[in-house]
Order: structure tokens, then sequence, then C-alpha cells
């Protein structure tokens, strides 16, 4: 299994290095964060191709990353000397395989005594001076040219690696794919020809071609008699067709995968993507070390989901998988523990999250964890009538709404504080928690977290002589006639018994109303806050 | 408990590794073999016929390049990578550090390799062994006599490894010397080799099996090859298991005048020691180095003074010169004949006449 991923200079990342889960790895993060880029430079480290070619053959000026091409190339204009960029990816293995014992050695970076793979793209020494032609030449464009690139792919022994390593296999699962022309994509192709022995390969193989050259003497051959009656005055030799039996022609093109009697490429995309790791699954632990999947829930509904993640947890342990999903429910399911999580080209892993809370979002997979996850400052509220109160109290002060400054509003709907706050603590996340005060006093209520708390991490709740909800504080706060107003309650109605029946049409109303509405104390303190 | 086994010419040694490789398919197998044309033999015998084995082939400056050098080489020098072997290059008596091992190209000099493959093994603090023991179970070296020098020291990192190392040779058949300037190890050049293996064994490394049995030369030429040594060397008398089937057998001498026509009666194999030998004589000679593994139903040697000395007074050979003149001899399955225009008491002088 991979203990270490080290990624510079390919696309995103300048410098990254991944210490994964040797199970399970969940990457989560914001779009054009890197989750997908991660996952390429992976497959890339262990294969060096790209969609079945030799990445050699595929370089491209985008791989590398763009902010390193602008400062090498303003540095270049201000008379710098400094070497072109490189793209350089490693992957430090763990394992005693004797197979993958033949790839150790100290050649990475860290100088580490581990087997490993070195995948390295650099400005080839042979081209050097065609390199300095094309760099001082008037005129030209601030990309690099690749053309003088090589692609180097060596283990940490130093040997340049041949082919794809037993003990090494991948099979990469896009879920998002479109179709292709094929019907297949490659990486689909790839996993079902690997159930093939090669007799069996070669016996398709032939009576392919003897179906075709079947095909030459029935069918072709009343139309190539009348084009050799009819067509002599085309060319001094006879004319006719015939099925093409080159290598491109190759049964393996022509050859597609079906599901009950649909074709595959007909099938659902959902269920396109639950065949897809089903057969990635049964591929033996001994060709499939690693299990690269892409955004599993795409086109799937919550109980196909289910289902596939279910199989997917099957996977783990034989296999080290590493999936990118925008999806909490993925993300409870297989354990809060497994996330690494991308962000402004850093990646954080939660190694420290107690058991009892892993176990606690795995029962509630519903809730929407990723938002916890990925908010830059989180305020946390007891409910959607807490969130919509915030919202017009925050708007109120600072003339946006939080959503608009940054600020992700998440109802806790009954999920525990303390759980969430493990969570932001460990991931360092800004975080006001503003919530009901259960008739105890705030200071208690601190108390209760305070190892969870920073000068970051804040618990707010309102003075229990006020209160001990939200409702009686705005009453308190607003007095029962401006309540009145603000909710546009008939003259008989009682604002408390009102908006204990009416909890969020309540707090709508103070969202939307023109009127002045004046915020209970601890939420004002909680705006402030955030400033 | 490794093994060297000491066994005579044509005692099947190279037999012996390909029936221990063949015995047990599923094993993780190098075989080091010495000169390239014993590699190609050894993967030739050892993959006739299967598919499936695992045993690899490889020559011992691969071995040491490969499994020793490469992996490890930035613990020694830091930032440096091997490209390859520079086999005639020599850097010059003075030079040091990394220019002692290797040229500008990154390729490493023959000359040194070993002793820079043994500072490399030394760097990495037992991870070298470590690795090659997780890659192999089984280390067969061939024709070990050729190894000396700081070869020995990495055999002996080997030897107190987990990995099982199985070594065939002949001491008396010690003409190649892959280091000859360093004066490691010097003491067990050649044929003294057998005082390492004996050191070993004291150090309870090793255990050392002879086998006198050859099945090439009939016992007349076995016989004979055994008065070449000194007896206190310590060798076993050859014993010869070759079923003797040829009307023409035994030691002979024949006249410069008769030569050619002896080589056309009996197709004989024309050995001398060097180019500088027998050229007055219009012969196919070899050098005896390159006859090494070869067998011949007959064999002419056109002998050097030293060895004309020995046929008159049968006093034993040492050095380089016995190895070159015992390999030639056992080269014949039937028949030696040594070119000569003096009688040599003991041996049949050969006449077209002479019908045996």
């Amino acid at each position: 299994m991979i203990k270490r991923v080290t990624i510079r200079g390919y696309r995103i990342f300048r410098d990254l290095t991944v210490t994964p889960d040797p199970e399970v790895n969940i990457i989560v993060g914001d779009n054009e964060s890197g989750k997908s880029t991660l996952l390429e430079a992976v497959a890339l480290g262990l294969t060096a191709h790209v969609d079945g070619r030799w990445a050699g053959e595929e370089l491209n000026p985008y791989w590398f990353n763009q902010e390193l091409v602008r400062d090498y190339f303003a540095g270049y204009a201000n008379g710098c000397t400094e070497p072109p960029p490189e793209i350089e990816i490693e992957l430090y293995l763990d394992s005693t395989a004797s197979e993958l014992q033949r790839m150790r050695g100290v050649h990475n970076r860290l100088g580490e005594d581990c087997p490993g793979v070195k995948f390295r793209i650099s400005l080839d020494p042979d081209y050097s001076a065609e390199f300095d032609d094309y760099m001082s030449s008037p005129g030209r464009p601030d990309i690099l040219p690749t053309e003088y690139f090589s692609v180097s792919w060596r283990d940490f022994g130093d040997a340049p690696m041949q082919r794809q390593v037993k003990g090494l296999g991948v099979s990469f699962i896009d879920s998002r794919t479109l179709r292709s022309k094929a019907g297949v994509d490659y990486h689909t192709r790839q996993i079902l020809s690997s159930f093939l022995e090669p007799k069996q390969r070669a016996a398709i193989s032939v009576a392919y071609r003897m179906s075709r050259h079947d095909m030459t003497t029935s069918a072709l051959t009343d139309l190539n008699e009348r084009i050799a009656t009819e067509g002599e005055s085309l060319h001094d030799r006879q004319i006719g067709l015939t099925m093409d039996q080159s290598a491109r022609a190759s049964w393996e093109s022509d050859v597609i995968p079906q599901v009950g009697d649909t074709p595959f490429a007909m099938a659902g995309q959902g269920q396109q993507a639950a065949i897809k790791v089903a057969l990635a699954m049964r591929r033996s632990s001994t060709v499939t070390s690693f299990v690269l999947i892409e955004e599993p829930e795409t086109h799937l509904s919550y109980s196909s989901l289910q289902r596939l993640v279910g199989r997917i947890k099957k996977l783990a342990g034989a296999q080290q998988l590493f999936i990118t999903t925008h999806s909490s429910f993925v993300l409870n399911r297989l354990g809060l523990d497994k996330l690494l999580l991308l962000r402004g080209n850093q990646i954080c892993r939660i190694t420290d999250l107690s058991q009892d809370t892993v176990g606690y979002f795995k029962h509630l997979s519903g809730y929407d964890s990723l938002r916890l996850v990925l908010a830059n400052r989180l305020v946390l509220v007891e409910g959607p009538s807490d969130e919509m109160v915030f919202r017009r109290g925050y708007y109120d002060a600072r003339q946006v709404y939080p959503e608009d400054a940054g600020i992700d509003v998440v109802s806790m709907n009954g999920l525990s504080y303390r759980r969430a706050l493990e969570l932001c603590a460990l991931l360092d996340r800004d975080a006001v928690v503003i919530r009901d005060n259960d008739n105890i006093a705030p200071a208690e209520l601190v108390d209760d977290v305070s190892d969870l708390l920073s000068e970051q991490r804040h618990l707010i709740a309102g003075d229990p002589a006020a209160g001990t909800t939200l409702e009686p504080q705005l009453i308190r706060a607003n007095g029962v006639a401006a309540m009145s107003k603000i909710l546009s309650l008939r003259a008989q109605d009682d604002p408390m018994t009102w908006m204990h029946n009416h909890k969020s049409e309540g707090a709508l109303r103070v969202l939307m109303t023109g009127e002045d509405v004046k915020m209970p104390q601890y939420l004002s303190d909680a705006i402030a806050l955030l400033s | 408990m490794s093994t060297v086994v000491l066994a005579v010419a044509g005692g099947h040694k190279t037999q012996s590794i390909v029936d221990a490789c063949q015995s047990d398919e599923s094993k993780k197998v190098l075989v080091v073999g010495y000169t390239i044309s014993s590699q190609e033999e050894l993967a030739r015998r050892i993959h006739q016929g299967r598919v499936r084995t695992h045993a690899e082939v490889t020559g011992w400056f691969s071995f040491l390049m490969q499994h020793l050098i490469r992996p490890y080489l930035p613990l020694l020098y830091p930032g440096t990578h091997l490209t390859g072997l520079n086999f005639d290059g020599d850097p010059g008596r003075y030079a040091t550090g990394l220019a002692r091992f290797m040229d500008h190209d990154g390729r490493a000099y023959k000359l040194h390799i070993a002793k820079l493959a043994y500072e490399v093994m030394k760097a990495s603090q037992g991870a070298a062994m470590d690795r090659l023991g997780r890659i192999y179970e089984e280390i067969f070296i061939d024709e070990v006599q050729d190894l000396g020098g700081w070869d020995l020291e990495i055999i002996e990192a080997l030897l107190t490894s987990p990995i099982q190392v199985t070594m065939v040779g002949d001491l008396r058949q010690a003409l190649l010397d892959t280091e000859a300037r360093d004066p490691k190890n010097s003491g067990f050049r050649g044929e003294k080799l057998i005082n390492w293996f004996l050191a070993m064994e004291n150090k309870n490394l090793l255990k050392i099996e002879h086998r006198p049995t050859t099945y090439r030369c009939n016992q007349a030429i076995a016989k004979f090859s055994d008065t070449i040594f000194e007896p206190t060397l310590g060798y076993q008398a050859t014993q010869s298991a070759s079923p003797e089937s040829h009307s023409h057998s035994g030691i002979f001498t024949v006249s410069e005048e008769l030569a050619a026509q002896y080589q056309a009666t009996f197709n004989a194999l024309c050995l001398r020691h060097s180019v500088s030998s027998g050229r007055a004589l219009q012969l196919p000679f070899l050098n005896f180095g390159v006859a090494k593994g070869k067998t011949a139903p007959h064999v002419l040697i056109y002998p050097t003074q030293t060895i004309r000395t020995f046929l008159a007074t049968r006093t034993p050979l040492d050095g380089r010169a016995a190895c070159g003149l015992y390999i030639a001899v056992t080269r014949a399955q039937h028949s030696v004949a040594f070119v000569t225009n003096q009688p040599v008491q003991g041996l049949t002088d050969w006449h077209d006449d002479v019908r045996e």
C-alpha cells in the first residue's frame, strides 16, 4: 500500500504531501481544490500512462503548475537562470512482497529506504540547446515547450520501470465518464480484459477474424461480382470490397459488455457506475492493489448509493481505496476518520477523531457533515428558526447575508455540539456555536466544552433569566407589542404562544419583516465575534 | 547452511545448479554466473522447456550493480546515479572518493566495482542485504573460483544473511581474476581460495563439499590431472565415472612434424597457453582460458617451457601455470597429446603407424 504521496509541480499542486490511510481515503474539498488531480497523480505514478497511452506521448504544458510556470517566465525575463519547472510524483510504498522489494532503495526526495516509484517530467538534457533557442526567440508565448521535456519513471532503487509491476495494479473507476463512442471507457475496458486468460483472448481474436472473413466470402461476394462486371472502366485492375483485417479492426473495440439484454453503454449511468465498481471488486487483489473511484455518488439514487457504498466498504482492506466525493452520505458511511481534506494546496487528515464520534456520524449518515468540513467559518445553530433569525441579525448589522461573507450557518438539528466541535477542533475550523441555554448558566455550558474552544472557536448562549430558547429571548429583547407587529399577529394572539406553535413560520416572518428587529444580546455577541 | 561445492572438471557443476533450480520452481532463486558464455549456458539450460521457473540468471557485475550499488548509492555519494559499467577504464592510481569508483558519465569502473559495492553495502547499514533477502531465498554462484579480493567481503556478507548461498566451482580452474591490482585478500588468490573457504567454515558460515568425480575424463586423464598440483594442497584423488569407450585413449606425445596429421586423424581440440605459443604450427589453437567449459573427445596441447619442464621432471606446478594446464588437460574425454620432439617418460609417442 501507498504510505506517502508527494506531488510537486503537477497542476494545482506546487508541493503536496499526503500520508494516506492504508485502507480507505475519502478525498473531499471544494470544486477546483484538486481532488481529481490527486487521483490522477496517483494513477500517473503507478502506471505512467494517461488513458492507456504512455505519458511521454501525451505531455501537455498545462500539466505543469501554472504558478511555477509564471514565476519561471517572469524570472527568465529578469535574467534569472533557474532551471525550468518540473513535475515530480513520488509514491512511497509499504510492502515486504518480494516483487515490490525490487523497487526498494533510497532514490527519493526524503532519502528513505523503502520500495517506491518516482515519476518525473523534466527538461531533456539532449534538448537543452533547442530549449534555450526557444526561450530566447522573440515573440514566443509564455508556454513551456513540452516537446523538449522527457518522462522518467523509475523505482526507488533507481532502476527504470519497464511495465506495470505485479502488486501495483490499479483500477480507476470514473462514474463521471461520458458515453464514449466505443461504449466503454478505457479504464472499464482494462478491468474487463483482465478477466480473460491469454488463451481465451487469442481464441476470441481468431473467431472474430474468421467471422470477418466469412462476411467477405458470403455477403460481399455478390457485390464484388457486380463491381467486377460493371467497374472495369474504373481501373485496370479489379476492384472489390473486403472486411478490414488490420489490427485496428480488433475484437476489443467491437465486443462490449451487456447488462441483462441492454448494451453497457445504453444502461443507465447509475447502473454503469455500480457495474464498474462491481467489476473492480471481482478483480482479485493480486491484480489490483489500488482502487481509485471518482465521485461514486454521481447518477445514483439514495438507495443505489447505499448499496454501492456497501460494496465499496467490502473492497477496503484487500485493496487501498482512494475516493473523491461531494456527498456527506459517502463520507459519513465510510467513516469521517478516513477523510482527506484538500484546501488551498494543503491536505489535512483527521487521525485523532474518537471512534465514538466516527460511529456517531456513521449512524447519522444523512447529516451534512461535509458542510462542517468544507466551511471557512462556521456558525452552528440549534435549528432552522435560529438560522433564519441569525441571518436577519447579521444582515442588519453588516448589510450582507452571512453566506456572502463566507460564513456557513449550519443547523445542528439535534446533532451533539460536542461531536461537531470535536470535528471543528481537529480541522482547526473557525466556529461560533449558538445554542439554547436549557436553563443552565452559559459559563457552565462553555466550561463543558472548553477543551475544544479557542480564540477561533466560541460557544455562546443566552442568559437563562431572559428565557431558555430563542423565542422568549426575542420577545424579551423587542417587547410584546413590537414582537406582535414584527410577526404581523392578530390582536388576540399572544406572541409567546404563537411562536411556540409556529417556530419556523415565526422565524421566517422575523427574517422578512420591514419592521426593526432587536437581536437578543447573545446573538448580537455572536455577530460581533464574526467581525 | 550455505555450501561451497568444489568439484573437479567435468563434475557436473553447472548441471547441479540447473537441477536445483528445476526441483523447486516456486522458489525465488538468483543464479550468478561469471562469464557471459556461462550465463547464457545457465539461462538456456534452466529455462529449457520450463515456462514458470522463478530462477533469474545474471552476471556478477550486474548483480553488484543492480542489488548493492544502485539502490543505495546516494547513501555513500549523495545525488549520484549509476548509469552502467565502465569495462576497461582505469581511474588511475591516485584517484580518490567518487572519482576512484565512477567515471564522468556515472559508469562504475569494473576495476573497483566490488570495493564500491562493499562500501555502499556498508553505508546502507544492513538495508541492502535485507532487501536482497526479501527478494531471493537462494543464490547460486557458479565458477566461484574466479572471485577474489573485495568480492569475498560481499560473499561473506551474503553468508551471514538469511539467504541460502550455494557456490560451485573448481579452484584448479582459477584463471580469471576480477581485480588483479587491489591487495585486498591477496592471500586468497586463485587456488589459495580454499583457505578462505576454510576460514568461513571455521566461522560456521559455510560447509565445504568436495566432489572428486568426473563424468568427462577417463581414469588415465583424471590421474594425470591430479599430478599437476602440489599434493599438499589436499585435493582428493579424482575418480572417473566416464564409460571408457574409445580405441585411442591415454596421454601421448606427438612430434611437431606429425602434429597436423594427429589433429586430422582424431579431430583433436588444439590448445595453447597464449597466442605467442605454437606459432610455427598451422593449427586452429584456442587459448587455455577460452577453452573453459568446453568438452572434446581428444585434445592436442602445445606446451610452454614450464609445461615441458613439468613433463620432464613431474614436479607439480603452481599458480596460473597449474590452472592453465589443468583446464587444458581436463577438456578431454579420451586422450591428451602434447606436441614435443622430446620423448617423455611414461607417455607413448604417437606415430601414424601406431594403431591400437
